[in-house]
This record gives structure tokens, sequence and C-alpha cells, in this order.
């Protein structure tokens, strides 16, 4: 068996290492494919689902996210398709109404085409992307924080709602939040949320290419390295 | 073999709560603790050592000091029965090194040691203080005084036939002795004339079932019948609505709602002179007509009930009825006469399919889960029916566990399954106790754990408590639930069969799924294929509620029109309402109009529809019912059980609960509709597990045969059915009020006043609690 494996994203021929997800694949190869939740390293969630694909098998596709997908000899994936496209700005638009005040969720939402909320604004503090949760978990083999409750109740805690002895404080979980930097127009009070979609002009490229990496600088905030490495 | 009642794994609880109820004195109370353990295991077991040690806070090594210092404590399991035989000067005087020798070379050991299998053990002590009577013997904590060598090799002759005994009459080792078993208590039924079948699962229990068996049971008594006439206690029979009910076979009499005092006169009349009481039969609402016989009743007549009607042939809590009408026999031939892929091939001919609502074919399961490698695998039932408005998985466990347990045992053999587990919602506490039961009973005979009935097939089965998630019904979930975890679904990339509970291979189905098996291991593929339509085989048990003259359970073969089911059997709507709409699936469903009752209840024609089969719910609706508001109820309650963990689930469920809010209470615009639209699709597509992928459908469909209902909120900001109470307004219709004040004293608001002959609302008080028009005698409070 070879080390490699050739799989289909959006029709470009794309050679990966076995064991890789075909999120990291695309990413690594320049297909843009915005995720919230996604970390390298730690196990994945599927939470965020903005980084659905369709797996075309048989004639038939299926929608699931390419971050629990691995790459296979022969796989082909449509990370572009008209209804993922679609699908994605609706998440995207869901995340920026739920949690406008960060940057790296505005930038998702620019990222995936969001021109207009049409929700109203709820300024919450956390989306649950749970990188801090991961990150102490397996990282740091601290497990001092976790998700507590179900449903809307969902939210991260720490152990009866108090620092355990065994935090580490090395902060990482603060390091991964997609929350602490706010987005550039300042942080936005209360009932004052707004799309800040400032940075749409460095995507003038990107709507005749949507599937191509146009080398933006909004992947910072998702975890998107290819700008910056 | 050594039988030892200790397993190699130690339960750790019982020294956990003997710790409890002694700890905090340190080592004064080790020996006290010690001597705790020492009698509830027979032995001290090293685990729980250490777990004293740590406990009490004493050095481990002095703990194993003072352990093997005193003659009471044994490292080591002590046998079954305990024989001490007292060593003090009176006895020795008296004999007792003479049977001492007896008894050690009878059973081949030596004082202190346990015979090979583990039966005895024979301890020496200096003196038992009982010097008068000596020779003193403790057999098992009983004293026996004046002991000689015959007596004591009687007493232990006496221990070990009780026992033999105690294992026997309910092991069942070799076919042959099934077989034998099952004939002998089908005679011993026959051996009665009468039988008297009363339902009492939780429907009957809650219409006073318990105070009829009760009173039954007093006035059988009471005339001496107990002989001739057998009283069969059994699940649920789906007609709830008439609970309790009464069958007298074998003239099958059907006698309906049934109360305590009502037990004389039918034990006088019915079972002693065969008169048949006019007043307790079931009128048929349609003619009015009087029905004698159960299979008469138009509710049972256009029903096929291959699974529920087994109900009435079983008392749930008695292995013995469930044999004696040919229980386990499908069990004997698959595990005597078939290989497990000619099984598998079975049940995939048979077409049978998952009963929980997905519809997987259940013979491709098992063989995905057959060639999965890793060792041990699971079987696992799921009853976690948490779908409001379906309850036929809770009345099949309560009413026929063993049928169950057979399913999972023919299932077990065929995926190679060593393990099982039944996960049951903790709100039904009746079937948990049913099928604890049921287990106990089939483990007791041999029916469950190692080589049963000598085939050299092993299973054993517990019992998984919910602790209150809809989501844990979800498979992955489920199993997360079972590994003590928080149930929260996985991606399905990889199957359950082939990961599962524990990272092995686990084959889950649901409790009707299991309970169809064993009919078509006995009856044959081609006779299941033989119901239903061309993808979608065998019969299904459906709830039938909401506005309907006939609530109960259904069983149907796939492929009845809805009309059948609603009006034939289901009587229409009561009150003279029209039947409006129907929501089958539960949340995970849809709500089908009247216009497409021609449409044949299969996976999918239903899915195709957008509705779904789902867990079996179907909740009548009619023209009193909001489908805005239905919507909302379903949005709200999904948004109440999702886990939270994937975005569109948790926020586009909570959006989309708040765009139908936004419409109920008429501050909806068309723009919302359209967004509420595309919501639904895409909550529908990204979701992680099947709760959010059909969490859209209650509203997708209600949008798609409702649109107008929708538009009256938006644009007329009316709500034709009178429920939405933003939207509605109290009036009272002049022409039909007498001022008889009733709303007046009724309203708690204080909103209607009386002005001259006529009441009148005040709107500004108004709650549009609707109380008034309840108590009204003259319908004239009005809604619009």
């Amino acid at each position: 068996m070879s080390e490699y494996v050739s799989l289909t994203i959006d029709g470009a021929k794309i050679r990966a290492p076995r064991g890789t997800t075909v999120l990291d694949a695309a990413l690594d190869y320049g297909i843009c494919i915005p995720a919230l939740c996604h970390l390298r390293d730690v196990t994945a969630l599927s939470g965020c689902r903005l980084c659905i694909v369709e797996l075309v098998k048989d004639g038939r596709s299926k929608v699931t996210t390419s971050c629990t997908l691995e790459a296979e000899e022969g796989m082909v994936v449509l990370a572009h398709s008209e209804k993922i496209v679609k699908a994605r700005k609706n998440i995207a638009e869901l995340l920026v109404a739920e949690a406008p005040n960060s940057k790296a969720i505005q930038d998702i939402a620019v990222r995936c085409g969001v021109k207009k909320v049409r929700y109203p604004f709820r300024h919450n503090n956390c989306v649950l992307c749970g990188k801090c949760v991961r990150v102490c978990k397996e990282i740091w083999q601290s497990e001092s924080l976790g998700f507590v409750g179900r449903g809307h109740n969902r939210h991260v805690a720490l152990p009866y709602n108090t620092r355990p002895e065994y935090c580490k404080h090395c902060n990482y979980c603060i390091d991964v939040c997609p929350m602490t930097i706010v987005p550039c127009p300042g942080s936005m009070k209360k009932g004052e949320e707004f799309l800040c979609g400032q940075c749409e002009s460095q995507l003038s490229m990107a709507a005749n290419a949507p599937d191509t990496c146009v080398m933006c600088e909004l992947g910072a905030g998702f975890g998107c390295s290819r700008r910056h490495t | 073999m050594t039988i030892l009642e200790c397993p190699p794994t130690v339960d750790l609880d019982a020294a956990k709560r003997i710790l409890q109820a002694r700890s905090g004195n340190g080592q004064s109370e080790l020996i006290e603790v010690l001597q705790d353990v020492q009698r509830t295991y027979r032995y001290l077991p090293e685990e729980v050592l250490k777990l004293i040690a740590e406990q009490l806070d004493v050095p481990p090594i002095e703990v194993f000091r003072v352990a093997n210092f005193y003659k009471a404590f044994a490292l080591k399991p002590k046998g079954k029965h305990l024989v001490t035989v007292c060593m003090g000067t009176a006895c020795h005087v008296r004999g007792a090194p003479r049977f001492l020798d007896e008894v050690l070379g009878q059973l081949k050991i030596k004082p202190g040691e346990t015979t090979e299998d583990g039966l005895f053990t024979v301890e020496t002590v200096n003196c038992l203080g009982a010097c008068a009577l000596a020779p003193v013997v403790i057999l098992d904590g009983q004293y026996h005084s004046h002991m000689t060598a015959a007596k004591l090799r009687k007493l232990i002759q006496a221990a070990k036939k009780a026992d033999q005994q105690a294992t026997e009459a309910v092991r069942l080792d070799s076919v042959k002795e099934f077989n034998d078993y099952r004939k002998q208590k089908a005679e011993a039924q026959k051996s009665r004339t009468t039988t008297v079948i009363l339902s009492s699962g939780t429907c009957g229990q809650a219409c006073d079932s318990l105070k009829v068996v009760e009173a039954f049971r007093r006035e059988l008594k009471a005339k001496n019948l107990e002989k001739k006439v057998a009283l069969r206690v059994t699940g649920c029979h789906g007609f709830c609505e008439q609970e309790p009910l009464l069958i007298v076979e074998p003239k099958n009499i059907f006698y309906c709602r049934i109360k305590p005092e009502d037990v004389p006169e039918i034990v006088a009349e019915t079972l002693q002179k065969n008169q048949i009481i006019d007043q307790l039969l079931y009128t048929d609402p349609a003619t009015q007509q009087k029905i004698v016989h159960e299979n008469e009743v138009p509710f049972y007549k256009a029903q096929e009930r291959v699974v529920l009607g087994q109900n009435k042939l079983v008392d749930p809590c008695n292995i013995d009825d469930y044999i004696a009408s040919g229980g386990y026999s499908a069990f004997l031939k698959v595990a005597t006469k078939m290989e497990p892929e000619a099984v598998i091939a079975e049940v995939k001919k048979s077409g049978l399919r998952g009963r929980g609502g997905a519809g997987y074919p259940t013979g491709r399961k098992w063989e995905s889960c057959r060639k999965a490698k890793g060792t041990p695998k699971y079987v696992i039932c799921n009853a976690d029916e948490g779908d409001p408005g379906a309850y036929m998985d809770r009345s099949v466990l309560e009413g026929n566990p063993h049928a169950v347990i057979e399913g999972m045992l023919i299932g077990a053999f065929a995926v190679g399954a060593e393990h099982g587990y039944i996960y049951v919602r903790n709100e039904y506490p009746l079937a948990v106790e049913h099928c604890r039961i049921a287990i106990q009973q089939a483990e007791k005979l041999g029916l469950l754990g190692q080589d049963i009935l000598g085939t050299g097939f092993s299973l054993d089965i517990k019992i998984a408590r919910g602790g209150g998630a809809f989501i844990c019904g979800e498979s992955t979930a489920l199993m997360a639930s079972l590994e003590g975890k928080v149930g929260e679904p996985r991606p399905k990339d990889v199957h359950t069969t082939e990961h599962g509970y524990l990272d092995l291979p686990s084959n889950l189905n649901n409790v009707e799924t299991w309970a169809n098996v064993p009919s078509i291991i006995n009856r044959g593929a081609e006779w299941f294929a033989s119901m239903g339509t061309r993808h979608s085989k065998g019969t299904k048990i459906f709830a039938l509620t909401g506005k309907i003259r006939n609530t109960g359970l259904v069983e149907i073969p796939m492929g009845t029109p809805l009309r059948k089911i609603i009006y034939d059997i289901g009587g229409g709507a009561p009150d003279g309402h029209k039947v409006k709409a129907v929501q089958t699936g539960g949340p995970s469903g849809g709500c089908l109009p009247e216009k497409m009752f021609d449409l044949p209840v299969d996976f999918e024609a239903l899915t195709e529809a957008g509705s779904m089969v789902g867990s079996g719910g179907m909740v009548v609706m009619d023209e009193d019912t909001c489908m805005v508001d239905v919507a909302k109820y379903f949005l709200t309650f999904l948004s109440d059980e999702s886990c939270g963990k994937c975005v569109p689930c948790r926020l586009g469920v909570s959006r989309m609960l708040e765009i139908v809010t936004d419409i109920t209470h008429g501050r909806g615009t068309m723009e919302q509709l359209d967004l509420l639209r595309e919501l639904a699709e895409t909550v529908s597509l990204t979701s992680l597990c099947g709760l959010g992928k059909t969490a859209a459908n209650p509203v997708l469909s209600t949008l798609k045969y409702f649109l107008p209902e929708y538009e009256a909120h938006i644009k007329k900001k009316k709500c034709p059915a009178g429920v939405c109470r933003e939207l509605i307004h109290y009036t009272i219709d002049k022409k039909e009020c007498t001022g008889c004040g009733l709303c007046v004293k009724a309203c708690p608001h204080h909103a209607i006043v009386k002005q001259g002959k006529f009441c009148r609302i005040i709107d500004a008080n108004c709650q549009k609690c609707g109380i008034c028009r309840d108590v009204c005698k003259f319908d004239a409070i009005l809604v619009n």
C-alpha cells in the first residue's frame, strides 16, 4: 500500500498522505473550506458543520463533514456544489447572528458569502466550538473544562463551576477561543450588532472561483494557516 | 468444575455500603468492617481489602496482617455451606474428633479447606459455648446438637440434595428437557376450562385495573372457582380507550371499562351461569350496536395483530405462559437446526426493516455486524421510546418481554454476540419491572446465560435505564449513554455495527423489530413477506391518538391506506368534528392533510409525502387544531431535546422556533416564511444526527400542505383554528346567551360581567384561557 492516496476534490486531483482528513487535504492543497471547530491534532467534534462536503459514491451523493471524513483512494468530493455553498452560507449566517462579537466568526460569514443577517442578533459569548474543551483534554490531559447541559442549555463549564486544582493554568483554552478577538470596528454593544463585512473586497476574486484559496486574511480566525506560514 | 459463588471480579458496592455505615473511626473499626465483609462475601477479597485500607486510612499491610491473624477471616472464597465443628473440651470428650474425621473423609478435605465443587467448607472452632449440648455443629448458621457421625452425614447429604433440587427444578439443560417442560406447562393450562384475561398494562393500571384484578382474586377464592377458572393478568391489548378490558375465553366474550364493583356480577353471571352482561359490552359508536365477542369489535377486526395479538396470550411476569404458547421454539429451531448465515438470509428474505423509524433492513444490519471484526459483540434493544405520541414499544416490552428476549437470542446467535442490553426509558417503570422479571426467569430456566439448553450458545442480557433524554434513542447517543457518558451522537461515518458500544461491533434494533423476529423464524420469511408493500413488509404497530374516537394501538399490514386506519379502525373524529390532518412519526415526522389519506402507509410513501413512519405515532387532528401551533409545539420539543452539539440543530431549530413563534404572535412577515423554508432545508441537510436531519419535517410538511394557515396568521393576523392566543378574540353570541352567569362565576380573571340579560367579556382582562367556553352550556362563547 502506498503511503499516499489520491482523491478528487472539486475536480482537482489531490495526493494526500493516508490518514489525513478530506478537510486537511483540501486546505493543504488550497481549496478553501471554512471551518470553525476544526483544530489539527485534536479529535474532530464535527459540530459547526461548516466544512460539509458532498461525497459522491456510486452515482449518489451524501452530505457529510470533511473533518471526519478520511481521505480514501479514488474518493470524489464536492466541496462547493450549489447545495453545499448555500447550506454553508446559512450556517455562517446562524453563527454570526448568534455571536457577532468575534472577528473569526465575522470573517467566516464574509468568506461564506453572507451579505445580510436575517435573524435578530443574539450577542452570545460562546458558540460551543469546543476548541477549549478538546485542547484541555487531549493536549494538556487536564479535563478541567467540559460541555455541560443539553440543547439550548449547553455551555462550557468548570467542574462545579470552580477552577479545579488540576487546571494547569496554561491558558491554552483562551488562545484557541475564536471569541477573544473582537471585530475590526471594535467591540459591539448589545443591541448594536451588525455584520462587519469590511473585508469583502479581499474576496473580489472569490466570486469567480469560489473553491480556491484567494490568499485572503480571513482564514486566520478559523485556523486556515495558508497565508500565514 | 468449581462453582464459586463469588465471581472473579468482585462487586465492590456491598463493601462500599459497609464502609459507609462504619467509617469515621479509622483503625478501630477495622475488625468490625472485616467481619461484615466476611459475612457478606464469605471471604475477604483483595480488592475489598485495598478499598478498606484506603477508606479507613489504615496502611495496607496492617489490614493484611489483621485479616491473616484472625481465624474468622478467610482470604480465599469459602464454600457455599459452612460446617463449623466445635472442638471444645465437652465436645471433645463426647466424640467430636471422631465425626470430624468422618466428615472430612466424606468430603475429601482437611479442616479449613473447601471442597472442590465449592459447596462445603469445614472449620473447627475452639468452643462454641454450647457445651451442655455437646457435641455441637453449626451448618449454615444453624446449631445442631448431640451430633453423631451418622447425623452429620445425613445433614450434609440433605444440604447437597436441597442444592440440587434448587438448581434442577428450574434449570433446563437440554432441548429435550425444554420440550418436556413445555408439554407439562401446556397440560397444566388445559386443566382449567375457563380463562379470564384482564389487561393491566400502564393504561389499564391508570384505569384501576389493579383493583379489578384484586377483586377477581377475592371473588374467585370466595366462590371456590380457583381450580376451574384461570385468571391471566396481561399487558396492554391495544384498545386503550376502553381500558380495563376483560376477555372470557374460550367463549371470547369481551367486556370493557370494567370497574371493581362489576366483578362479583361477572363471576356470578358470566362465569357461573354463562350469562352475558349487556351493560358491560362494547357499543359500536357508529351503529350503536352491542358487540359480544372480541373478534367482532370493528377496532380489532380491521387489524392484523401479529405482535400485539400475543399480548393477551401471556402473563408477562410468568415465563411458563410464554413457553406454553410456543415461545422460545423459534430460538430452539435456530440454535439446533440453522447456521447463523441461514438465519440472516431468512431475515433478509422476509424484508423486515427497522421499526424504530429509519427503516434500515434488519437482515443487512445483522450481516454487517456478523462480518465486523472484534469480540465480544453486543446485541442491544432500543426501548428509549421518547417520541411524544408513540408507546407501542412500551406496550410490547410490558406485555410480552419474552418475545423481545427471544428475538434478541436469535439475533445474537446470528451475529455472534455474547452480551445483550435492553436500554429502556426510566419513565416506563412497568416495562423496566417486567423486563427485569422476564430476564430473571429466563436466566433461572437456563434460557439465558452460559451454554443455553446445551446448545453451546451463550448470551446474557442486562437492563440499562435511560436518564430522560430524547436524543438517547439515536443509536450512537444510546451507546455513549450505555458507556456511562453524556448521550451525544457522533458522526456515523463508521457504523455502530462495526464500532458501537465500547467500540465493539454492536447490533441495535428497536423493541418491535426484535419482537417480530421469532414469528419470522417460526412461520417463515415468505409468510412475513406476503404482508405489506413492495419495499415495506410485514405489519407495523401505530399509536392512534388525538382527536379520534377509538384511541389505542393499531397493528396493520404495511401499505394500509391512512383512510382505513383513521376511519375504519379509529372511527373518525368524535362529536361530529371533521378530521383535518394526521401527524405521523412524532417530532421527526410531518402532518399529512385529509386529501392525502389514500396514501398507503409504508416507509417510502410517507417519506415521499414529507412525513415518516418514524416510531409509529399517529396523532389525528381536527379543525380545532392549528397547524402553525403544531409546528411550534414540535420545534419547542426539539429545541429542548437537541443535544446541542451541532450548530444547525442547536441554532437552526431555535431560530425556526423564533420565526414560528413570531408568526403565531402575529408578528410574522412573508419574507420570514421564505427564510423558514430555507433554514429548514439547511437544518435537514447539514445536521449531525437523525434528530436534526428530520427536525425540519414538522415545519416543511405543514408549510407544504397548510400554507394558507400560515398566510392567515401573517396576512390576516388570524388563527383559523382559534388556538394561537395572541390572535384570537373571545366574544359572546347574544343569540345563544341566556345570561345564566355560569361563565361569570367561572372566569378566574374577572373578565366577564353580566350586563342586562347577557354576559359581556372585558377584553382588557381576558387571558384567553377558554374556561368560559368549557362551562357554557349553550355554546354561546365564540372564538375568532
